[in-house]
């Protein structure tokens, strides 16, 4: 069953559009951005590892962006399009229609990353860091994306509306991602210094900080990056729990 | 403000210019004691990533050594009225000259960077410690042309291809579905 | 034998009542015209009966099936539901064969064209749903809920808004559908069309049952035997409210 929402989802996404047009539109990011970056280390006014640690945060944040807006109108849609009751009229579980779409959001962010691939080979080319730097954008940005989907679901099932979905899930992202992007000068309290080791958006760039310029490529190196983001999973992962328990006893159909 | 800057610091370096050189005039009577040639001054020109040498040299004119004396470079933007930070060009900081004997000529090399296009002057500047006043070479002007590499670190084929192939996939993709799907 | 039995269902949307305390039941077989004016409560009956609602307090038993479970009622019923919305990107046949999978059909591709044939859509079948008629949508809409080969069908008015000839069409294949043994739960404001097609007729307002029998039984109810049922429907929802 959730093989045949996941391909439905892929199949209505590629004949609407919708992603490739998403597809085309982070490529010509990845374009822009790697062509840049690649002049200013030919001037020598950027390093290759300070290179490839803003391609990377690029390409994170770019495919954050992309599934988020994305994964707002996968579920909500069914709702608003007045299709959700026939879907639900067959013998098919919330659970199973909502692990379609999230499959589907991941498949979306992984061909994110494959569009971003031949960008990664060409700017970290001549460096030792390609294997890690596909790996570990693979890896934090796959946990990140499910993690986001998955809440986003919840929210979705909650709203039922792709506007207010989209809105809520943005400021979740943003939330997340501002403070991310703070020098850490301006994170000296203590409530901004844990608010920084449990940020899933700050693990992922001080991860790919730490493999990238530090060069601490093995996975037990990066654990205490990766635990935030699996914790944030495992929360999103409870909250859609939550969400589909009361979607259930509210009914398919929202009360009038 | 920035103009202003600009000629501040142009002043600045046009003014301890002349204002070295009259020192000199005035420290040493009838010739001068050291004077600061830069010799590589017609082959300054270049293009944005080039990396230059600056030669030049310093003669001690009088008939005994003079001792610590540090050498430094000082450059201007000509178009935009500033001066230069020459950190980002990688400009080696000053060279110490422990002791330059009477009538010796020692040669002074800078490696540079040329980061940014446009055109520039360029004097170079010397701290005698025995000396209260700086001196300078005369001012050298040169131009450093725009990149016109079009494709560094071979990313123009993936800049370019990626969007194209994006494209005839997608335009592939709607003839597809356009032939499956009738009106 | 009752395909269908619900006991006093209750359902209410905050201070409103939508349904109270209504009992139904019906025979393997039956054709049952389900009536009321707007906002009698038909469709949150309809819901609540198709697992699409839970209601507050009551039980429901479909096809000897308790309503706690969902996927096997899903596989016995058929439903259009009132909202139809459809993947206007997709084809009939797309559109079908997806849902086939749904329920798990074997020869999703064989069952699909043969309900296409049946709804009279297959010289469509390769066209965009978007670019349908309504009519062509309704019938989609009922291939749909044939597509599992259902022992009931709940139809929330399938012909409203389709112009004669289609209200025709969609009369003509639920009689057939009837003769060949499928329940029918059939709700519509056109009472002309339900007097036509339904061997019973429940009707409801204010959420509580105040009908129920043949046209002659309801005749008899209001003591008038030559009346239409459209009189009947007038006569008992003006005494009800």
């Amino acid at each position: 069953m959730i093989k045949f929402i996941w391909l439905k989802e892929v199949r209505e996404e590629l004949y609407t559009w919708k992603s490739t047009v998403w597809l085309l539109v982070a490529s010509l990011l990845f374009s822009f951005t790697s062509y840049l970056l690649l002049t200013n280390k030919e001037l020598s006014l950027l390093d290759q590892t300070e290179l490839l640690w803003l391609l990377s945060k690029i390409i994170i944040g770019v495919g954050l962006l992309i599934v988020t807006i994305d994964a707002s109108s996968t579920l909500a849609g069914e709702f608003e399009k007045d299709t959700a009751e026939s879907l639900f009229l067959a013998p098919i579980t919330p659970y199973e229609v909502v692990w379609g779409k999230i499959f589907y959001v991941v498949t979306l962010w992984l061909f994110v990353f494959l569009v971003s691939a031949p960008y990664i080979l060409v700017t970290s080319a001549s460096t030792h860091l390609t294997g890690a730097f596909l790996s570990y954008a693979l890896l934090l940005g796959t946990l990140a994306v499910f993690g986001f989907s998955m809440l986003i679901s919840a929210i979705s099932l909650l709203f039922r509306s792709s506007k207010n979905t989209l809105s809520t899930a943005l400021i979740i992202l943003l939330a997340l991602a501002v403070p991310a992007l703070f020098s850490s000068t301006l994170k000296t309290n203590s409530v901004a210094e844990l608010f920084g080791k449990i940020n899933p958006i700050e693990a992922i760039f001080a991860s790919l900080d730490n493999v990238l310029v530090d060069y601490h490529m093995r996975l037990p190196q990066n654990m205490q990056y990766l635990i935030p983001l699996l914790v944030f999973c495992a929360v999103a992962f409870a909250v859609l729990m939550i969400s589909i328990r009361q979607f259930k006893r509210r009914g398919i159909v929202k009360d009038e | 403000m920035n103009n202003i800057k600009g000629i501040v610091a142009i002043i600045l370096l046009f003014g301890g210019f002349f204002f070295a050189q009259a020192a000199f005039a005035k420290n040493v009577s009838g010739s001068d004691s050291l004077d600061i040639t830069i010799l590589s001054a017609r082959n300054l020109n270049g293009i944005a990533g080039d990396y230059i040498t600056i030669v030049g040299q310093i003669t001690n004119h009088t008939k005994k050594p003079i001792s610590d004396i540090t050498t430094y470079l000082s450059m201007v933007d000509t178009e935009n009225k500033l001066p230069v930070d020459l950190e980002d060009w990688s400009a080696e900081k000053g060279l110490y000259i422990g002791s330059i004997d009477a009538e010796q000529t020692l040669p002074l090399k800078w490696k540079i960077h040329f980061v940014k296009a446009g055109t520039y002057t360029l004097a170079v500047i010397a701290n005698i410690a025995e000396q209260e006043k700086p001196i300078a070479s005369s001012l050298t002007r040169f131009e450093v042309k725009p990149k016109k590499n079009l494709n560094p670190g071979q990313v123009l084929p993936v800049a370019l291809g990626m969007p194209m192939l994006l494209l005839a996939f997608m335009a592939i993709l709607q003839y597809r579905r356009s032939v499956k799907v009738s009106a | 034998m009752n395909i269908l039995s619900a006991k006093n269902l209750n359902k209410s949307y905050g201070s409103i009542q939508a349904v109270e305390n209504l009992t139904l039941e019906i025979v393997q077989g039956e054709f049952l015209g389900f009536l009321g004016p707007n906002g009698a409560g038909k469709t949150t009956t309809i819901r609540m009966l198709t697992g699409m609602l839970p209601p507050d307090s009551g039980e429901i038993t479909i096809a000897g099936l308790s309503s706690d479970r969902k996927t096997d009622i899903a596989r016995s019923i058929g439903v259009v539901p009132e909202s139809r919305g459809f993947y206007d990107w997709m084809t009939a046949e797309e559109y079908l064969i997806f849902f086939a999978r749904l329920y798990d059909i074997a020869d999703c591709k064989k069952t699909t064209n043969n309900l296409l044939d049946q709804v009279r859509l297959s010289d469509r079948k390769n066209s965009k749903i978007g670019t349908y008629s309504r009519g062509m949508k309704q019938r989609l809409a009922l291939a749909r809920a044939l597509i599992n080969n259902p022992k009931i069908l709940f139809l929330d008015e399938p012909t409203l808004g389709l112009d004669p000839q289609g209200q025709e069409d969609i009369q003509k294949f639920l009689q057939n559908l009837n003769r060949q043994g499928v329940t029918i739960l059939f709700s519509s404001h056109l009472l002309p069309e339900v007097s036509a097609l339904c061997s019973r007729i429940v009707i409801i307002n204010h959420g509580r049952l105040i009908a129920s029998g043949t046209i002659s039984e309801l005749q008899q109810q209001v003591h008038r035997q030559e009346s239409s049922l459209k009189d009947i429907f007038f006569l008992l929802t003006k005494n009800n409210d």
